[in-house]
């Protein structure tokens, strides 16, 4: 039986449960072991079918015992992804439209405050023509940011929080569900 | 289809085994493999999935369970285990719980022949 806590104080080394708490689990363990087996009782018969599935067994008891994160439900491991694929999606959508405009330069795209003056327009004056200037003055204060730049740099922020967020999401799923012992 | 004998027994010792549990340590405090034989000198048998350490876990987590530990009977030191002031009272409310269930399904249960045609 020994065998068996060897392989869940391994999977609790590889769940992140702190070193002294596997450790204390894994001597309780052994110790309930070898009392029972020198008791003639077998290891199933205190274990049930955990025994059978060692890891299943220690990230259940770890989990429940709270020091891991308790794997996350079906339905919210189906969730997140979807959120997450929506999200990525929209991302690279933003970067290639951003992309597209930084190479084409067509439609020139500025963020323009601008200030419209209106000159008085009166009629023309008898007699000869006198030149005069222009009959309407448009005053432009661009204080421009181009919005392409903008919308790449949103791209490249959202996808790398993206790629961060998968790679969590990946972790997570990763441990075995626990078992549903008890 | 109803659960194979097995699995039933299984199912149903997954909702009250919290309770056994916290009944055998109120009677003394008790270490894992003590309680599982107290469990079995009253024909409660640990079947299918039904592993006492991980309800153990989550009962010490809830705080329902005081813990210390010490040698037993001269042997290596044990975690003991035993009901906190909270685990008393979960344990009362539960045993109400569990024969107000018990004595509903009994009611719809007892007509019920169970001799078997072979």
């Amino acid at each position: 039986m020994s065998d068996f806590v060897e392989q869940c104080r391994r999977e609790w080394k590889r769940l992140g449960v702190p070193d002294p708490v596997a450790e204390e689990m894994a001597a309780d363990l052994a110790t309930d072991l070898g009392e029972a087996a020198a008791e003639g009782m077998s290891a199933e018969a205190l274990l049930g079918s955990s025994v059978f599935d060692p890891r299943s067994f220690a990230a259940s008891w770890a989990a429940e015992r709270g020091v891991i994160p308790v794997p996350p439900t079906r339905g919210r491991a189906r969730r997140r992804p979807l959120v997450l694929v929506g999200f990525t999606v929209l991302a690279a959508i933003t970067l290639v439209v951003a992309a597209a405009l930084l190479v084409t330069g067509e439609p020139r795209l500025t963020v323009v405050a601008s200030r419209t003056t209106h000159a008085r327009v009166l009629p023309p004056p008898a007699g000869p023509p006198v030149p005069t200037g222009p009959s309407q003055t448009v005053l432009h204060t661009s204080a421009s940011a181009p919005v392409e730049w903008i919308l790449l740099i949103i791209a490249l922020v959202a996808l790398g929080f993206a790629a961060w967020l998968w790679s969590n999401w990946s972790s997570d799923s990763r441990p075995p569900s626990a078992g549903a012992a008890a | 289809m109803a659960a194979a004998g097995p699995q039933r027994r299984t199912e149903l010792l997954r909702g009250v085994l919290d309770l056994c549990l916290l009944a055998v340590m109120a009677e003394g405090p008790a270490y894992g493999y003590e309680m599982t034989k107290r469990l079995r000198d009253r024909g409660l048998a640990i079947v299918g999935e039904g592993s006492i350490y991980p309800l153990l876990g989550r009962l010490e987590r809830d705080g329902l369970v005081e813990t210390y530990r010490a040698a037993s009977d001269g042997g290596p030191p044990r975690k003991y285990y035993r009901p906190s002031s909270a685990g008393r009272l979960a344990l009362a409310l539960g045993v109400s719980e569990w024969r107000a269930a018990r004595d509903a399904v009994d009611a719809v249960l007892a007509p019920v022949k169970t001799e078997v045609a072979s």
